[in-house]
């Protein structure tokens, strides 16, 4: 039965959450193989994102099925406040089942999803937000410019630009250094990359403040609007990971009529499932950037009076803390016996 | 950069959801106080779910913040399969905030959900169910009759009157002892329980040879997600105390209030066993100046406030 009233009645806020939402999703079945330093990978890439995030954030993890020893460690990151929401699957849903809770249940206003192996660098927010304030019919920003058409020209969307003054259909010529890290990151062969070289990518330009931005985006890093996410999902989720299901975003979201775009920068970097010399120096320059503050997304901004601060500093003192909760304990019996 | 294939790209087929998402929110700070019995609720809620249901389905357990304690166990518990999906949240985002998180995320069609101080008895989901079946209006089943305010059951009975196969009664359906059980649960006198048993009366439906009472509650219930999914987000600031704005929203709505017959889900509160408070402490001081309404007042602003300074 219940005894006594749930101090959680009590008047206290429940958390509101930060207008930008951060997911990616884990799934590493195994610290071998193709997955040996994948876990190294995702502490790069949480490090980089704190370090180059200059707005509060929400982290969320989703966490598809991984061994004991990377859930272990995701729990320890929960311990250490650095994951706002893991969610734990106990199997593998796939990529798209993954985005259909993601994108369900995000409470923020923007969402911005990463693959669990991307660096990020200082600029991305702003860049990313600069393109969504310049098109506001876009639904995925990503902050690299995006090299592949998933659509194979299928996408119609972006033909509404046309025969509008506001816009205007740009071609964009990437630096060779741009498509040079773009292919590394891909493991891309010569073959494969040969194109990207010679072929400018679709761009729009907004006339008014001119800005520019890539037509089309990556599924490996975007941002999304929440209520465009609210309405891509249920996404079809039967596979691990293949192209058909995670088309489907692209799809869906074209055919509501809403941009896939890009920076024209790359302020995000795939970083893959293997560590490197490059890699690890492209960390430590994000990481040890002095400017961002980084985690203004961990600071709590809750104002207390002076009576609260020093009650605050008093409970947490350890001579006095077990005597605050032995008189919380005695009070409760106290209040809530019979008479 | 990458080096060979994602082995992921080679899974062919993943796990479809359950027709039914268990869900159920859990918020234990510590174990004292209010709160120094709850683990041990927690479990039996848990331990009476997993043995009394039948129908096949997934167990999603959003945790509010809990302490380590509690996340230990529920870690254990999805470690071992017995939670398909496990969400662990740093902040205590309120019921409501929680309830946003599962009416839209939650795989399955049908998502029955109860607080995490709940006993479970055999038949409360299948009984549900062929409620839900029986009345596709339904909007929420709770798995125990029990008497409510009509003002939150107005389209039901609007809904019932209507229908020419459906039998509406009223009467005294609801035996003594298990409005009892219930109210006692909630912490009220049986005094008080006796007055409130005498001023009602209950109204039973029949369709297609399924019965179901009219009312429902927010502690426990079985609903389709489509409809739920329909109310959110709710706009709630504080982490409870605002729910009732899913009973308001539903029967505004023109959905169907109902519950089975049979009292197959259980109220817990945060003592398992009636009449003892057992935190490991001393036992209960009772003081009787204590109750005097100005000390109880001052005394219940400090324990408040200490359970603030902790927990904000």
């Amino acid at each position: 039965m219940r005894t006594g009233a749930n101090p959680a009645k009590a008047g206290l806020p429940a958390y509101q959450s930060k207008r930008l939402g951060i997911a990616t999703i884990m799934y590493i079945p195994s610290q071998e193989g193709y997955f040996e330093h994948s876990l190294e990978i995702f502490t790069h890439m949480i490090a980089s994102l704190r370090a180059a995030t200059d707005q509060p954030f929400d982290l969320l993890v989703f966490d598809n099925g991984s061994c004991a020893e990377v859930v272990a460690a995701l729990r320890s990151l929960c311990d250490q406040k650095q994951i706002d929401w893991l969610i734990q699957s106990k199997h593998n849903l796939g990529k798209a089942g993954a985005w259909n809770w993601i994108f369900a249940a995000m409470p923020n206003e923007l969402i911005c999803y990463a693959d669990s192996d991307v660096l990020f660098r200082p600029g991305w927010l702003k860049a990313s937000l600069e393109v969504l304030d310049a098109f506001p019919q876009a639904g995925m920003i990503s902050a690299q410019p995006n090299f592949y058409d998933v659509m194979s020209g299928e996408g119609k969307a972006h033909l509404n630009l046309t025969g509008d003054s506001r816009y205007a259909l740009i071609e964009y010529w990437p630096r060779s250094e741009i498509i040079d890290e773009f292919c590394l990151g891909i493991g891309a062969s010569d073959e494969i990359a040969e194109p990207f070289y010679k072929n400018p990518l679709p761009a729009v330009k907004n006339q008014e403040s001119d800005v520019e931005a890539v037509i089309g985006a990556s599924h490996m890093q975007f941002l999304i609007p929440r209520q465009v996410a609210r309405q891509v999902v249920p996404l079809p989720a039967t596979m691990g990971l293949r192209r058909t299901e995670t088309m489907s975003l692209d799809y869906k979201i074209d055919e509501l009529g809403f941009l896939h775009l890009s920076t024209q920068q790359p302020y995000v970097f795939h970083m893959g499932n293997t560590l490197s010399e490059r890699l690890l120096d492209e960390v430590k320059k994000v990481t040890g950037a002095p400017a961002a503050p980084t985690a203004g997304a961990k600071q709590e901004t809750v104002r207390k009076a002076a009576w609260q601060r020093l009650a605050l500093r008093l409970v947490q003192h350890p001579r006095f803390n077990r005597h605050f909760v032995r008189l919380y304990n005695f009070l409760f019996q106290a209040l809530h016996s019979k008479r | 950069m990458r080096v060979g294939q994602n082995p992921a790209k080679s899974i062919d087929s993943v796990p479809q959801p359950q027709r039914v998402t268990v869900a159920l929110v859990s918020y234990i700070p510590f174990l004292g106080g209010y709160y120094a019995q709850s683990l041990e609720v927690l479990k039996t809620c848990l331990g009476s779910l997993w043995e009394a249901t039948r129908t096949a389905f997934d167990l999603l357990v959003f945790d509010n913040a809990s302490c380590n304690e509690v996340r230990g166990y529920l870690q254990d518990a999805h470690s071992q399969g017995r939670i398909q999906y496990l969400v662990l949240s740093d902040k205590n985002v309120g019921k409501g905030g929680a309830w946003n998180f599962i009416f839209q995320a939650a795989p399955g069609e049908i998502i029955a959900y109860a607080d995490s101080d709940i006993l479970f008895r055999r038949g409360w989901l299948e009984r549900s169910l062929e409620i839900l079946a029986a009345f596709p209006q339904a909007g929420m089943v709770t798995a125990r009759p029990m008497r409510t305010p009509e003002a939150f059951y107005t389209s039901t009975l609007e809904w019932a009157r209507q229908q020419a196969d459906v039998q509406l009664e009223q009467g005294n359906f609801l035996p003594w002892e298990t409005y009892l059980e219930h109210v006692l649960s909630l912490g009220t006198s049986e005094e008080q329980a006796r007055e409130w048993f005498a001023s009602r009366q209950d109204i039973r439906l029949t369709r297609q040879g399924v019965s179901a009472h009219v009312s429902a509650a927010h502690f426990q219930f079985t609903a389709p997600k489509s409809i739920l999914a329909q109310f959110v987000p709710f706009d709630m600031d504080r982490p409870m105390g605002q729910v009732r704005s899913l009973d308001e929203q539903m029967n505004a709505s023109g959905y169907l209030r109902l519950t089975t017959c049979d009292p197959l889900v259980k109220h817990l509160g945060n003592r398992i066993e009636a009449g003892s408070i057992q935190d490991g402490a001393r036992p209960a001081p009772k003081l009787g100046f204590l109750h005097l309404p100005p000390v109880k007042k001052a005394l219940l602003r400090i324990y408040d406030e200490i359970f603030r300074l902790y927990h904000t």
